[in-house]
């Protein structure tokens, strides 16, 4: 039952990518585009695996997977230290709650101007864009996660003999943490979404510059074959973020 | 004002000063749509190794009793003394509860949350793990050490947060309706059980309920609240004689008890 199931699920989505493909060929069929302007699936598929096999490219990839890597901790470890300092803290939610919401809704993006101005082209200024990105996404689900705790279990740990430490590190954050890893999860998107970006604008290597260096030499081909690696890396990305996190809850 | 009767109560006295009490404590949460005073002036004594029941009118306040005498909040006035020191909110070592809902660490196994109070006052993990084993057989759950709170009915949730609280061999031990949530068979056998548990290690013992003949079964004594703002109404001392369902001594604890509560209880006019 569940094995017919799987096999129909794989089915399922390979449908949906046929169907993607077909309207792209069709696409190129009805109105006889030329393969500068949109190239085929099957040329993007051969320009891919010439890809896999060059060097350059995989230094791209690492280029960009390093910027996401320490920009994701980084902003990941500071937003949830924050987070729970936020939460447990009246004297420091209402310093910098504040500064914090009215920041957050500036976008990572917003940012690249000045990133650009202060780090350059170098690696420094995407790790900086990603680590805020992650930074406020994890700052509001980690203090959201901790606020919605039942206050019984704060209750039942001072009863037991809890010092207030321990009742906030063994307590509040262990019950927020699947709040804190659905938000790891979307943090990893909107990571990766700044890494790109920020490499398409301001950027001297990475996926983004291989794709941006494609199109101004009109390379289309390129260009789709890079916005589809983004995309399968994106995708597993969040996947192996979601399996550490499950991991991590079942430990 | 507090002219009532802990003066000549049989519990009152010297004997206080060792077990838990109560000096005018008057309690008002305060909220942003106005305050509700819970507590009037209530002012008892429970002696070292007693069993107070409180009984109420629902939102009387009897939890409030139970927070501040666990030092989990501070009267707007008034003194909480155990063992004759006002109670500090934080730590008291002396100190188990179990409360209304359940309360467990979803995170742990049922030994994990029934053991974790020991180790958090340094019993070693496998003393811990013993005791914990020891007081979920006692409460009818041999063999669910290993399973999780969610695989378990609230009946059976609730009964671990009784266990967790006995397994600290507290000095003090406070319940807040601990047998509410469970079935009435359930219920018996846990009264049973938990009279023989007191009669090992004689904790003072506050215990909230709304059922009278609880109270009766359990208590040394009877304290009656009034409605909210609660006050002492009453406090009806319990012989061992009374504690006899088809005895005399039963009905008059019942019918006196559920007079001061404004209960009618003769329904021999229908």
């Amino acid at each position: 039952m569940t094995g017919r199931l799987g096999l129909s699920r794989i089915a399922l989505g390979l449908l949906g990518v046929a169907i993607v493909v077909a309207l792209w060929q069709g696409t190129i069929a009805y109105y006889g585009l030329a393969s500068i302007v949109l190239p085929t699936p099957l040329s993007v598929a051969a320009t891919l695996l010439k890809l896999f096999g060059s060097a350059a490219f995989w230094r791209d990839v690492a280029v960009s997977l390093k910027e996401f890597v320490l920009g994701y901790v980084i902003g990941g470890v500071l937003g949830i230290l924050v987070g729970v300092l936020v939460g447990e803290r009246p004297a420091v939610r209402m310093t910098i709650g504040p500064v914090i919401e009215a920041l957050r809704f500036i976008v990572p993006f917003a940012w690249i101007p000045l990133t650009v101005l202060w780090f350059g082209t170098s690696l420094t200024g995407k790790i900086v864009l990603v680590a805020y990105a992650v930074f406020f996404v994890m700052v509001v689900t980690t203090h959201r996660a901790m606020t919605t705790v039942d206050p019984v279990l704060t209750r039942v740990a001072i009863m037991l003999g809890m010092r207030e430490s321990e009742i906030a590190l063994k307590v509040h954050l262990r019950a927020a943490a699947p709040g804190i890893a659905s938000g790891a999860k979307a943090a990893a998107a909107i990571g990766w979404i700044a890494v790109v970006a920020a490499e398409y604008i301001g950027a001297s290597a990475g996926l983004g510059v291989m794709i941006t260096n494609a199109s101004m030499s009109l390379a289309t081909a390129t260009v789709i074959g890079g916005m589809i690696v983004i995309g399968i890396i994106g995708g597993m990305v969040s996947w192996l973020v979601g399996l550490a996190a499950a991991a991590w809850l079942n430990h | 004002m507090s002219e009532f009767k802990t003066a000549s109560d049989p519990l009152s006295g010297s004997q206080q000063k060792d077990g838990l009490s109560f000096e005018g404590i008057s309690h008002t949460y305060v909220a942003a749509n106005g305050s509700t005073p819970v507590l009037r002036d209530v002012t008892f004594a429970i002696a070292p190794g007693q069993v107070a029941c409180v009984v109420g009118p629902s939102g009387c306040g009897k939890s409030t009793l139970l927070s501040l005498a666990a030092g989990l909040m501070r009267p707007t006035s008034g003194v909480t003394r155990w063992k004759g020191k006002p109670v500090e909110p934080g730590t008291n070592p002396d100190l188990g509860m179990a409360f209304q809902q359940p309360g467990l660490f979803p995170w742990m196994t049922v030994r994990q949350n029934v053991a974790i109070g020991l180790t958090t006052r340094g019993a070693s993990r496998s003393d811990a793990r013993r005791r914990a084993d020891d007081m979920l057989a006692t409460v009818g759950l041999t063999g669910f050490g290993d399973a999780y709170p969610n695989q378990l009915s609230g009946g059976m949730a609730q009964r671990v947060g009784i266990a967790r609280a006995l397994a600290l061999r507290p000095k003090l031990l406070l319940m807040d309706e601990p047998f509410a949530s469970v079935d009435a068979f359930t219920r018996l056998k846990l009264q049973a059980e938990f009279k023989a548990l007191l009669k090992l290690d004689r904790p003072t013992v506050l215990f909230v309920t709304h059922d009278v003949s609880e109270a009766i079964l359990l208590g040394d004594v009877i304290v009656v609240m009034s409605a909210r703002p609660a006050a002492v109404d009453r406090i009806i001392p319990i012989e061992r004689e009374d504690r006899d369902r088809a005895g005399p001594g039963y009905a008059r604890k019942m019918t006196e008890a559920l007079k001061a509560l404004g209960v009618e209880t003769d329904l021999s006019h229908d």
